[in-house]
């Protein structure tokens, strides 16, 4: 691949000013689009074929139409920028090194869905990339891409920061829309889906920073160009971010479909110490994991589902042969159960109860059964018996660390020593009628 | 109206009903807990999942509305593999606590597991605990026991929705959630025992009710509570002679799914009794007597006098004070009048949301208006018993707070009093023939409610010992007096005698009060009182 | 180099105000929503600057300026990991224990942590300045190990950058 996209701005000094991104022709596509109607922005969009790239890999262009035209209620256009998954840092390096993309993103999807006010939700712990993106709006206003009358014409979006507080729920499309409207965090029951039913009971669009900072390139060179870059399905360039047992981990930007093998090998200086990989999770935690006999898959939504994971947020996570995957499968589980917001029955229970198995298992005290019922947990948390992808995003792991990993799991049962619990039961100790006075 | 199919049965339902509702209506329960008729839908427990034709996935009944030609399972394989690991992961976490428990007999995790679990589970970890709130008196009705919790968050709903007091939350996320109030303060809203009714389990219980009885010992019977004039149904729970508490009864009309916690822990002072026998005063002292002797005494008195005045009561039933009307007033010519009395606003939200509002201490003061009686309040009470030197004859010693005073045993010291009452007060103690009086829960009737409904209480139990109820003694008295005759007599009998010659209950019968959930006074007589 | 935390003790937050500043503050920050509701995570997190945490007073000045039922904020504000419900010290260490991290040795951090502090997660050294909390995923992965110290974000952390940095703080 040649030129950068979406990263074109890295190591340029001053990368995130206003100046900067001028002269890199930014702000062009936005006045392109206000001589548009919003019917062929949302064309442009869907000729491009660019697909969710928060995690869910749906079509942006097909989701801004879901938007009712022909309703009196405000449009709102959110940015989620609340980047909790595990293994995912591409959000945060868009917003450090280039803000006014993702603005100008924004501002194009806002005109296209017929909204005048955006918010971007920021996870709690962003405070120095939401003072920067506070910073670049500021910026953006004082020169009319920003604010009424956005240069020169009727159209006027005001974008306004709203920061989470520490939940990587928030970052499900529903629950992030009840967090802006200050509630906790709870996912809502679908459908009514946001476009018609969103933020404050009106039509809402959701989508991932990274997707939005796609938009002003395809506005500015076209649906067919974007389409033409990448794979069939899977279009445009994808920022991977590789962490874990890599010489170079970091985010690095390829078309779709480059291998992993080539991302591992070519873009991150191979493995850690020139260790031999075990597995890896290609696209943030939720993502199932794969063997290293899996690494010549392509790096695009089809691929990788067929290989028997998912493509995600490309939070791609690489564990050599030191890792105990029985250890790693526990770390992540850890994750879920402290996420999980409470409210439906299989999650609630399902991610504290796979914990304790898999801590068991670790600490020497797995037994027989323990891997039948994390089988069964698995099936039953997940595949709609949750009210959010939250249950399938911590049944993906157990599945997949079992599939290609039982051997561990057993391997540590087998050597297991049986426990007995001093644990007593809990008995009323003194009589209620001193307690309660009846 | 819409037509669908569930499990092979064919049922039309209104548009807009969900499909635990459509199921019920064909005859078919599918199980819930979160979702409760009165509160917002939140499809939050999972355990009500049915399989609809034509969609991939299976969904919560609670939550998706019928549709035209819609094919309902509620019990296929994928429903029943589906429900039983719900119930496993309800059951993960809570406590064995079943013998210990207030819940058993009326518990939904006991109801649906039997049919719905598995008979085993597949947890042998630790489950989660709540150190510090597995006795907690939340406020002060209600007592909270975390480890039983399962999350369905009725009981916010309720202070959310229905109380409007917004005093339960959620704290904390996950599998650490737990309900609590703002920085741990009392829960204590005018309503809060409705949270422990609303909770399916024993997380929320009744502090008063704790360890008192088993559910499935218990009688419970249909009555009314007698704590103010809005007449919310109840349910009283009994066994063996001992009233054990009142649970609301639904009324949509009236009281919803609920009842004030003032109302409700009037079933605490129930068996409250200290005149078990007739009395009479005798010189310094007092004597027992018999019932007879007691008639003969007090119709001598009244015979004998020109002019008798009766203190009824607006705590009576319409049927005793038709009788009151019938005989003492049209029969025997005595002045009589019926003190109410103010108290502390009580209200109630009913099952449409509309709130009902009453200061009327009383359950019966519109059926004793209807019935064209003179009510009074405290002072004019006062100065008809100053007025006068004839005898009093007081139906109910409990018909005004003020009747408990010094001043009252005062006023009426020099007369000769016959009062009717459950326990002792100053004037019962200086009146001149006491009689054991009938209590709530043993008796029955109808009672006019201040919305303007006609309701039937039953009674729990028998006249407990020689009480007896208000209207029997005053039949007896008309009889002494020559005004009635020997004959069957019944609240029944009254009640239908009362239909035919008042007009504010004409058209109704004790059948349809017994089937109904009230019935609305004669539109004539609303105006009235 | 990381400001320390202004934290207002418990008697300073039991009856809360809000002064002109504060105010002016939360009216801008109302403008931005149509309904007041949602201005509630950004004035939480304006009073958390202002005062260091979140206490029931803070909660119910809130509740009462926003027309919420101190029960409702209570639950928001538990519900979120980044409200502080207790009094921090000067300095919050946020170690993140999530995968990326762990491959990165970050265990070897918390072991010196605690050593050094004296203290386990959740606990605030003796001297007041230091409060240890375990934290998921940070979102910088690829600079693992990282610790957000307060605000800020400290990564490709090791022991010796580690020690060297809180030296520096403590002397602040």
């Amino acid at each position: 691949m040649t030129d950068p996209i979406l990263l074109r701005a890295r190591g340029l000094k001053n990368s995130r000013s206003l100046a900067t991104y001028l002269k890199l022709g930014g702000y062009s596509a936005l006045e392109k689009t206000l001589s548009m109607t919003p019917a062929e922005v949302i064309e442009v969009v869907k000729a491009s074929g660019v697909r969710g790239r928060g995690g869910a890999g749906f079509p942006a262009g097909v989701k801004w139409g879901f938007v009712p035209r022909d309703t009196a209620k405000p449009k709102y256009m959110i940015c989620n920028a609340d980047e909790s998954e595990p293994g995912t840092f591409k959000d945060r390096e868009l917003i450090l090194v280039d803000p006014h993309m993702v603005l100008e993103g924004i501002a194009i999807a806002s005109y296209a869905i017929g909204a005048n006010t955006a918010y971007i939700y920021i996870r709690g712990e962003f405070v120095e990339e939401a003072r920067i993106l506070a910073k670049a709006i500021a910026e953006a206003k004082r020169k009319k891409y920003l604010g009424e009358k956005i240069l020169g014409s009727g159209y006027g979006l005001e974008v306004h920061i709203h920061r989470g507080a520490g939940a990587y729920i928030c970052g499900e499309e529903t629950a992030l829309i009840e967090s802006i409207e200050g509630k906790r965090g709870l996912p809502r029951l679908k459908p009514p889906f946001p476009a018609v039913v969103g933020v404050f009971g009106c039509p809402t669009v959701v989508n991932n920073v990274e997707t939005l900072a796609c938009v002003p390139h395809i506005l500015e060179h076209g649906g067919a160009w974007f389409a033409g870059i990448g794979t069939e399905r899977s279009t445009g360039t994808k920022l991977f971010c590789v962490s874990g047992h890599v010489e170079r981990p970091g985010v690095y930007e390829a078309p779709m479909g480059i291998t992993f093998r080539e991302i591992i090998e070519d873009l991150c200086g191979g493995m850690r110490g020139g260790g031999e990989l075990k597995a890896f999770i290609p696209g943030g935690s939720s993502a199932p994991v794969l063997p290293a006999d899996k690494i010549d898959t392509a790096a695009d939504f089809e691929s990788v589902a067929q290989a028997g994971s998912m493509l995600g947020s490309g939070g791609l996570i690489v564990m050599d042969t030191t890792v105990d995957m029985v250890w790693a499968l526990e770390n992540l589980l850890i994750f879920y159960a402290h996420e999980s917001c409470g409210q439906c029955t299989p999650c609630r229970e399902g991610s504290d109860w796979a914990v304790d198995i898999v801590r068991r298992i670790r600490r020497g005290y797995g037994r027989p059964g323990d891997i039948e019922t994390l089988h069964r947990i698995a099936r039953f948390a997940s595949q709609g018996m949750t009210i959010c992808p939250l249950g399938d995003a911590f049944c993906g792991p157990i599945a997949s660390f079992l599939e290609h990993f039982g051997h561990e799991f057993e391997e540590a049962i087998s050597k297991a020593s049986s426990m007995t619990t001093n644990a007593l039961p809990i008995l009323p100790v003194q009589s209620d009628r001193e307690m309660f006075g009846i | 109206m819409v037509t669908l199919t569930i499990d092979g049965r064919e049922i039309t339902v209104a548009e807009g009903t969900n499909l635990v509702e459509a199921a019920a209506a064909a005859g078919i329960e599918v199980p819930t807990y979160c979702y409760h008729p009165g509160l917002t839908v939140v499809g939050q427990c999972r355990i009500c999942f049915v399989e609809v034709e034509g969609m991939p996935r299976l969904v919560t009944a609670c939550s998706t509305p019928v549709q035209s030609e819609m094919v309902v399972l509620t019990a296929s394989d994928r429903v029943r593999e589906a429900r039983a690991a719900v119930m496993e992961f309800l059951l993960e976490n809570h406590p064995l606590d079943c013998p210990v428990c207030d819940q058993a007999g009326e518990c939904g995790l006991q109801d649906y597991s039997v049919e719905h679990g598995l008979d085993s589970t597949h947890m042998v970890d630790e489950r989660r605990t709540n150190p510090g709130r597995e006795r907690h008196l939340i406020g002060p009705h209600v007592v909270q026991n975390q480890n039983r919790c399962i999350h369905c968050t009725r009981c916010i709903r309720f202070t959310t929705e229905i109380s409007e007091t917004s005093d339960l939350t959620m704290k904390s996320r996950g599998n650490h959630s737990y309900i609590d109030t703002f920085d741990g303060r009392p829960f204590d809203n005018p309503w809060s025992a409705c949270a422990a009714d609303v909770c399916p389990v024993g997380a929320l219980t009744v502090k008063e009710f704790r360890f008192r009885a088993r559910v499935w010992h218990l009688e419970e019977t249909k009555t009314i509570c007698p704590g103010c004039s809005i007449g919310c149904n109840i349910m009283l729970g009994h066994l063996n002679g001992v009233v054990h508490r009142f649970v609301p009864r639904e009324n949509a009309e009236v009281n919803g799914w609920w009842m004030c916690d003032h109302g409700r822990f009037l079933a605490e002072g129930l068996d409250r009794r200290t005149i078990d026998v007739p009395l009479e005063r005798f010189g310094e002292g007092e004597r027992r007597i018999s019932w007879d002797s007691a008639f003969v005494q007090v119709a001598q008195w009244l015979r004998e006098a020109p002019q008798t005045l009766v203190v009824a009561s607006a705590n009576l039933s319409n049927e005793a004070l038709f009788a009151v009307r019938r005989n003492l007033i049209e029969g025997a010519r005595m002045d009589v009048i019926v003190p109410v009395s103010e108290g502390e606003t009580r209200r109630i939200k009913n099952g449409r949301g509309v709130w009902f509002s009453s200061t009327d201490a009383h359950p019966n003061s519109a059926g004793a208006r209807h019935l064209g009686l003179t009510t009074v309040d405290a002072a004019n009470l006062e100065s008809y018993l100053l007025d006068g030197s004839g005898p009093v004859l007081i139906l109910d010693a409990h018909a005004h707070p003020w009747l408990d005073s010094e001043g009252a045993a005062a006023i009426t010291a020099n007369r000769r009093v016959a009062a009717l009452a459950r326990y002792r007060t100053p004037l019962v103690d200086t009146a001149s023939i006491a009689m054991p009086l009938a209590s709530w829960a043993e008796t029955d009737g109808t009672f006019t409610s201040s919305t303007g409904r006609v309701q039937l209480a039953r009674n729990a139990l028998p006249p407990v010992g020689q009480a007896r109820r208000a209207w029997e003694v005053v039949y007896r008295l008309a009889l002494e007096l020559g005004i009635e005759q020997e004959r069957a007599m019944t609240t029944r009998i009254l009640f239908a005698e009362m239909a035919a010659e008042v007009a504010a209950f004409s058209g109704m019968t004790w059948g349809r009060l017994m089937a109904e959930p009230g019935m609305p006074v004669h539109e004539e007589v609303l105006g009235v009182g | 180099m990381t400001a320390p935390l202004v934290v207002a003790s418990p008697d300073e937050v039991t009856d809360v105000t809000f002064d002109r500043s504060m105010e002016v503050q939360i009216e801008r920050t109302l403008q931005q929503y149509p309904d007041s509701g949602a201005a509630l995570l950004p004035i939480l997190w304006l009073c958390q600057e202002r005062w260091g945490w979140i206490s029931p007073g803070i909660m119910e000045a809130v509740g009462k300026r926003l027309d919420l039922a101190p029960a409702f904020v209570e639950g928001v504000v538990s519900f979120y990991t980044m409200y502080q419900r207790r009094p921090p010290g000067k300095y919050l260490l946020q170690v993140c224990t999530t995968l990326s991290c762990q491959l990165c040795e970050t265990s070897v951090l918390v072991d010196y942590l605690k050593r050094r502090l004296c203290i386990d997660f959740g606990e605030t050294s003796g001297d007041g300045l230091f409060t240890l909390v375990d934290v998921q995923c940070l979102g910088a992965c690829g600079e693992a190990p990282v610790i957000q110290i307060n605000s800020d974000y400290h990564t490709d952390l090791t022991v010796q950058k580690l020690d060297a940095l809180l030296d520096r703080l403590a002397g602040q």
